[in-house]
């Protein structure tokens, strides 16, 4: 372009300040994909006139950073968001301002400074309830799933396609137990940068070993826990 | 398992999950037990679709207005979430209370394109309600239809009960004030049909008797009963300033087609292109004031969180105060962070201080709708734009740093000759001059002109209805003539497949029997016939063919200005005989003003609001 080589907003050295947002994702909310959270956030800040900080560019937008990718179709209570504000806020306005203007199944629980680095998580903790056709026996059956030697599974590989790994390394089932038909399990599966294992990875691979579908199943994501071992949120 | 959970627990395999299951902000959830009326407004295409339709937001939110009424939206699922639904036994259901629409009074579908037919059949078979209009014996649920299809509705008149001409705003709510009034002493759908009947632009197929001549054209279309009027007359809001407009908008999860806040700035066109349905079945031409405009847009921003508000309307620019009406609204969008988009402009009225103002709204390239390559072809179809106006518009844009050029194009208009195909090529060309012979520090860096074609149909109320639609054969010549033609690797071509057009033709201009071979095309398949990757003609054909139709009587016949048409019991109010001229015009090449320049005496009554009409 001939003429006008300077951004919009290039001029502007805007002060920003950052806030990390830890939210929780229910119900219907959990099929908003990993994609539409940034455009759902956006409009969210805009109705709830949040002060936010725009990207200096050509083409400004919002700044808001997800560091964890939440499968769609999961539920989490620990979900983290981190955004830049001009201006100063008082969290407790902030998080009410913006629970105001939240859709059903979105809600603020906590704004704190972005202490911890992105890079320090590790894992995720997972609350799974489910549920075999047929009236198998879930609990069982996924209890001798897991102690298998090798837990083989196909995991999606971006440059490899599917590919078989093991990862009786990798999960660590902190309790199992039953309630009203359904096998309830806490456990603990690698998340972040270095590695990352989905839960659906180690779901299909059980549904495989069961030779049977799930007639239903429920994932929440209940903790985020850094390479020490502390809770990130 | 609740309904819902047993929804929820399925779209953990589908794709867009988030199209199925509701919830969004926005949405209006009432208590079912105190409702009188329960709507379900259903767009006969995928939520992407349907979900950026601003009819439908202005209905859902009018109808919601009404503490009694419950509107909710339905959208035809895409094929793997179908296949879902039927292998899991779940009936079609709507979005707010995910209620199986069966449960419904009213089904409401818009017919905003003829290719969607197929999906209204769909979705009643998915919601488990007989298909056939004749087959639905008890009050509820009522099918009805509205939008700009509904001119010529006959193609559909087995399957739907009622069909809603013109403008929804107030025709609805009487329509179910009418039903809720049945229902409560308990009447049958006989009587409410009767009774709708007398309300205007209510048009009820069943009550009509269509009869043929030996040669396949229509005889007679007559009432049977003495509840329906022999010519039923279009709605039309005469009171446009304070016609409802929804102050809140169902925000989407995901993305769809147009996702941002729309304004309706002005209704009907000033224009009289002889082509367009548009401009002539939404007349007459009635504007917003620019106080109501601003209010409208900055309600629907806070409401909705949407960065960007688009100015909807046949042609934003024809505002009789289009300078201020931009610049105060980019007052108060340029402090919101908000942008601003105006798709519809006009040539003709593009000057420099308007492109100035686009420049910091919108980062997207220059499009003209030419329609024809030559001044004799634009004359014939009355679309007023000179040559000398389109590269002085271009001329002033590349000044501006412009580089992408998007021309639009139809083949097959009457009279055409190869010249005017060729002319395109030679306007491309000369487009391409305009951009080289701009100084080099004022111009951007590379020139791209797409050039795109479609085949011209022929629409019911228009002065073409007349006309056939050329043959598919004589179409393909057309297209490769022009490639041909086209020289310049800058210059890059798209046309369109001939076989959506001429089935377009065949239904946009059918009559009743067509009914069936939409019928038999359905059971055979079809459906998403507006989808390139779900189109299959063969069936349409063998359709046809099985209904003892011709596609070419419908698509290729030339009609006699005495012919009956399967339409002429509506009454769009622009009169036949003020087509008929226009269509005679058409072939001597003479044009016919504007509305702002002066009334031509369309056959408007001033009484119905029009800024222009009777001066």
């Amino acid at each position: 372009m001939a003429n006008n080589l300077t951004p919009k907003n290039m001029a502007l050295r805007v002060e920003r300040y950052d806030y990390r947002l830890v939210f929780s994702k229910k119900g219907r909310a959990r099929f908003i994909s990993h994609l539409d959270m940034m455009r759902t956030f956006s409009r969210i800040f805009k109705r709830a006139r949040i002060p936010v900080w725009y990207t200096q560019g050509f083409n400004p937008r919002l700044y808001i950073m997800f560091p964890l990718a939440l499968p769609l179709g999961t539920e989490s209570d620990v979900e983290i968001m981190d955004i830049s504000l001009t201006e100063r806020m008082d969290s407790d306005e902030l998080m009410t301002r913006i629970n105001s203007a939240m859709p059903e199944g979105l809600s603020i629980n906590k704004v704190t400074e972005p202490a911890m680095d992105h890079k320090d998580i590790a894992a995720s903790q997972y609350n799974i309830r489910f549920k075999l056709k047929n009236d198998k026996d879930t609990c069982g059956l996924f209890k001798d799933y897991l102690s298998q030697d090798r837990i083989n599974v196909k995991k999606r590989s971006k440059k490899k396609g599917l590919i078989d790994i093991d990862i009786k390394p990798d999960v660590k089932l902190l309790s199992i137990k039953e309630d009203d038909g359904f096998a309830v399990a806490d456990l603990i599966l690698p998340s972040g940068n270095d590695k990352n294992i989905n839960t659906s990875v180690l779901m299909d691979g059980f549904k495989e070993y069961a030779g049977e579908e799930f007639e239903q199943i429920y994932t929440t994501r209940t903790k985020i826990i850094t390479k020490t071992g502390e809770n990130f949120t | 398992m609740t309904n819902k959970e047993k929804i929820e627990q399925l779209l953990l395999n589908v794709q867009k999950p988030a199209r199925y299951i509701g919830g969004e902000h926005g949405s209006v959830v009432k208590d079912k037990s105190k409702i009188d009326v329960r709507f379900a407004f259903c767009f006969p295409d995928v939520y992407d679709i349907g979900m950026s339709h601003l009819g439908m937001k202005i209905l859902y939110s009018l109808k919601n207005e009404r503490e009694n009424f419950w509107c909710e939206r339905c959208f035809m699922p895409e094929k793997d979430y179908k296949q879902v639904l039927i292998d899991n036994d779940i009936p079609l259901y709507a979005l707010e209370s995910l209620d199986p629409l069966y449960e419904f009074d009213m089904i409401g579908f818009t017919l905003q394109y003829e290719l969607s037919y197929t999906n209204v059949l769909s979705m009643l078979e998915l919601a488990r309600i007989p298909v056939l209009a004749k087959d639905r014996h008890a009050l509820a649920p009522i099918v009805v239809a509205g939008g700009p299809c509904v001119c010529n509705p006959e193609p559909m008149s087995d399957f739907i009960d009622i069909f809603i001409l013109g403008e929804g705003e107030e025709v609805n709510l009487e329509l179910m004030d009418l039903y809720n009034e049945v229902k409560k002493r308990g009447g049958s759908k006989e009587e409410f049909l009767h009774l709708a009947a007398h309300i205007e632009g209510i048009y009820v197929p069943s009550f009509y008797d269509v009869t043929y001549n030996v040669d396949g054209t229509l005889k007679c279309i007559k009432p049977n009963t003495d509840d329906a009027p022999p010519k039923i007359k279009k709605r039309v809001i005469a009171d446009f300033d304070n016609v409802f407009f929804p102050d809140y908008f169902v925000v989407p999860y995901t993305s769809i087609v147009h996702d941002r806040s729309v304004v309706e700035v002005l209704r009907g066109c000033i224009r009289g292109c002889r082509f367009c349905q548009a401009g002539f079945i939404y007349r007459p031409f009635r504007e917003k004031s620019i106080d109501i405009i601003k209010n409208e847009t900055k309600c629907l921003c806070e409401q909705t969180g949407y960065d960007e508000v688009s100015l909807s309307s046949l042609s934003t620019s024809d505002h009789t105060k289009i300078a201020q009406l931009l610049k105060e609204l980019a007052d108060y969008t340029d402090l919101e962070n908000v942008s601003l988009s105006l798709p519809s402009l006009r040539i003709d009225n593009f000057s420099s201080d308007l492109l100035e103002r686009l420049k910091t709204i919108r980062k997207s390239g220059l499009t003209f709708a030419c329609e024809a390559g030559t001044q004799r072809l634009r004359d014939v179809i009355n679309k007023n734009i000179t040559e000398s106006e389109i590269l002085s518009t271009c001329k002033t844009a590349f000044e501006g740093g412009y580089t992408t050029v998007k021309l639009y194009f139809m083949l097959g208009l009457p009279t055409e000759t190869d010249e005017d195909i060729l002319g395109i090529a030679e306007l491309a060309h000369k487009i391409l001059d305009v951009y080289f012979e701009t100084p080099k520090e004022l111009r951007g860096g590379s020139i791209q002109i797409s050039v795109s074609t479609a085949t011209f149909v022929p629409k019911p109320f228009t002065p073409f209805e007349f006309e056939p639609q050329a043959t598919p054969e004589e179409i393909d010549r057309k297209q490769k003539l022009l490639v041909k033609a086209l020289r310049s690797k800058k210059i890059k071509l798209s046309t369109h497949q001939d076989d959506t057009s001429v089935l377009e033709a065949c239904l946009a201009k059918g009559d009743r029997r067509m009914s069936k071979a939409v019928y038999q095309a359905w059971k055979k398949g079809c459906e998403l016939d507006g989808w390139n990757e779900h189109f299959d003609f063969s069936k349409w054909r063998e359709a046809f063919d099985e209904c003892g139709l011709d596609m070419a009587f419908y698509a290729n016949r030339k009609r006699e200005y005495d012919e009956l048409m399967p339409w002429d019991h509506l009454d769009y109010l622009v009169t036949k005989s003020f087509l008929i001229n226009e269509n005679k015009k058409a072939h001597l090449a003479k044009t016919t003003r504007n509305c702002k320049e002066g009334c031509s005496g369309c056959g408007i009554n001033k009484s119905y609001g029009g800024v222009y009409c009777g001066k």
